[in-house]
């Protein structure tokens, strides 16, 4: 429609453009979409990115490498662990760092499955009130708390955790810690069957989401889709299976798939994963091993905290460490890793000195836009919202 | 097929174009092409090698590094059928940074090409909607470029007239002085 200089309005084509966003409650942060409506069908959806850009990428070429780990934490920021654990595995790669204490292993795997289930129980609650059920909503948040309050004992933060450090983690897990975590894992399954309960089966729910926003095999490798999208169009990739880092080859999970590629499907995948996620931790409790959680390197891991006073060297460490950092070999890595929306990795440039020469984040959600936006097309404006939520994207890692 | 065996297919293939070829020990074949020849490389990597999967599109500034040619546009292929990875490394000029669109190929490439537009100022031939896509419209410059000033940015809107900004700092004024 178009304005006439009598200030009359005026169709000059058959569609309407709708905006939908960026201040939209079911776009997860601010997305904006331009939406070429034909009655109640969308013909064509245009993307808007950008408003929630803060430039990290940039300010990451000028910090240095431990100064990074928080700025991850901002980027999918319902599952930090997984952002902090991909820069430092790459860092790690470019420091010729083989291998790790296998308690710093174990710790950060319990982390980012953590992280994984809390990211899922916010994508499910929210998805869910987007298509009308509100319940699943408060019943997820209740058990995201229990994991916010985990956060909060073994780093002191809730939500920005930064644990997870290059050659190893922050601090060692405590035995209180260890307990609620225990207490967790007895706790979520029948959760998870309650949630199940409310929507699996749920006519409604069936209504809504079968069938809607499909995407074969073929689109989503086309497209570039990862993580859960990916599985339930039938590709059965899990990169905690095909490249296995931090020992995850050491655990016994599934990878759960789907063939039809529907919004329902990503329901049923990302449901799934919560309760293999459960499983791995479980395991990683009961094998948890003793012995140091960060390496005993100490020109790239700061030296325990009470030699400071004792040992003139571990002096030095600190101080060369806290005031001057990491140096990084020169040279160019990347490491593919599978968060919760999917393929997590940082590429960085080093040219040897103690910040990321260039650091670029590839960011499941970002990738997954256009291909979001080509599912719309054909679809009703009422499904829009339950294709975005079937897509799961987080603003922060898309915009960065 | 083996990374070596891709490798030396590649070779044997393109020849000169291909002037930089390695397996990494992690599993990955990188290789450095010409630009004159980046499409008939990825092209033959979609359809003779199964790389069905386009992880990501990164652009890399190396002014500081004292390079040529100045740029460098890096590809993360994947092919997720034949469990295979390949990265591609494609250098550009200062003068002319321009670098055909792989958008038919893979369409995942919408949203990284437009990036390399937006924030490093490279011309994308082919790509079908080439516009800013994290900045706003009507920016001026290109943020990931190295010199691009870092700290302080023009004011967009002012009520003051007279107003200029003339706090600019640039990157070496803080590798210089990192506190001021």
């Amino acid at each position: 429609m178009g304005v006439t200089e009598q200030g009359l309005l005026e169709r000059d084509k058959d569609t309407m453009t709708l905006n939908m966003g960026p201040q939209h409650p079911s776009t997860h942060g601010v997305f904006r979409v331009l939406l070429e409506m034909d009655g109640e069908i969308v013909r064509s959806a245009e993307p808007d990115i950008g408003f929630l850009h803060t430039g990290i990428e940039k300010t990451a070429e000028n910090k240095r490498y431990v100064h990074c780990i928080p700025m991850t934490d901002r980027l999918d920021y319902l599952s930090p662990p997984q952002n902090n654990l991909a820069f430092c595995l790459t860092a790690e790669r470019l420091l010729g760092l083989q291998e790790l204490p296998a308690r710093a292993d174990y710790l950060r795997v319990i982390m980012c499955e953590l992280g994984r289930i809390g990211s899922h129980l916010v994508w499910l609650g929210t998805h869910a009130l987007d298509i009308g059920a509100m319940t699943v909503f408060l019943y997820a948040w209740r058990e995201r708390e229990m994991i916010l309050d985990l956060n909060e004992m073994i780093s002191g933060v809730r939500m920005m955790t930064s644990y997870i450090r290059i050659g190893g983690v922050a601090k060692d897990a405590t035995p209180q810690w260890l307990d609620g975590v225990r207490k967790f894992v007895d706790h979520v399954p029948g959760k998870i069957d309650e949630y199940e309960s409310l929507l699996t089966n749920n006519p409604i729910w069936l209504d809504r989401t079968r069938g809607i926003g499909t995407m074969t095999k073929e689109e989503a490798l086309n497209w570039s889709m990862s993580g859960p999208v990916l599985r339930a169009s039938g590709i059965d990739w899990d990169w905690r299976k095909k490249r296995p880092y931090s020992r995850y080859d050491e655990f016994k999970f599934d990878v759960p798939t789907q063939d039809h590629g529907d919004v329902y499907d990503r329901y049923l995948v990302r449901v799934e994963e919560m309760r293999q996620s459960r499983e791995i931790i479980k395991q990683a409790l009961d094998n948890l091993p003793d012995g140091p959680y960060k390496i005993e390197d100490n020109k790239i891991s700061l030296p325990p905290r009470d030699t400071l006073h004792t040992s003139m060297e571990s002096l030095i460490h600190h101080f060369k460490l806290v005031s001057d950092g990491v140096k990084v070999p020169k040279g160019s890595a990347y490491v593919p890793t599978e968060g919760a929306r999917g393929e997590v990795g940082f590429y960085i440039v080093s040219d040897g000195s103690n910040t990321p020469y260039r650091m670029k984040l590839r960011a499941p959600s970002f990738m997954g836009i256009p291909g979001m936006c080509q599912m719309m097309e054909g679809a009703f404006i009422a499904d829009v919202v339950a294709i975005i939520g079937s897509i799961d994207i987080v603003m922060g890692e898309v915009d960065r | 097929m083996t990374n070596e065996e891709i490798k030396e297919q590649l070779e044997a293939t393109f020849g000169a174009a291909i002037t930089h070829a390695e397996v990494s020990p992690h599993g990955e074949c990188i290789i450095r092409v010409a630009v004159e020849q980046l499409l008939a490389v990825m092209e033959d990597l979609k359809q003779n090698k199964d790389f069905d999967y386009l992880s990501q599109i990164t652009g890399v500034d190396y002014l500081e590094q004292d390079r040529e040619p100045r740029f460098d546009v890096v590809y993360e292929l994947f092919s997720l059928t034949k469990d295979r990875h390949i990265r591609v490394h494609v250098g550009l000029p200062e003068d002319e940074p321009t670098i055909p669109s792989v958008y038919h190929l893979w369409r995942g490439a919408d949203f990284p090409e437009r990036e390399l537009f937006d924030m490093f100022g490279f011309t994308v031939t082919g790509h079908p909607n080439m516009k800013r896509l994290i900045m706003p419209e009507g920016w001026e410059g290109h943020p990931l470029l190295k010199d691009y000033p870092l700290t302080v940015e023009e004011i967009a809107f002012s009520h003051n007239p007279d107003h200029k900004s003339e706090l600019i700092k640039t990157q070496e004024d803080v590798k210089a002085d990192p506190w001021a």
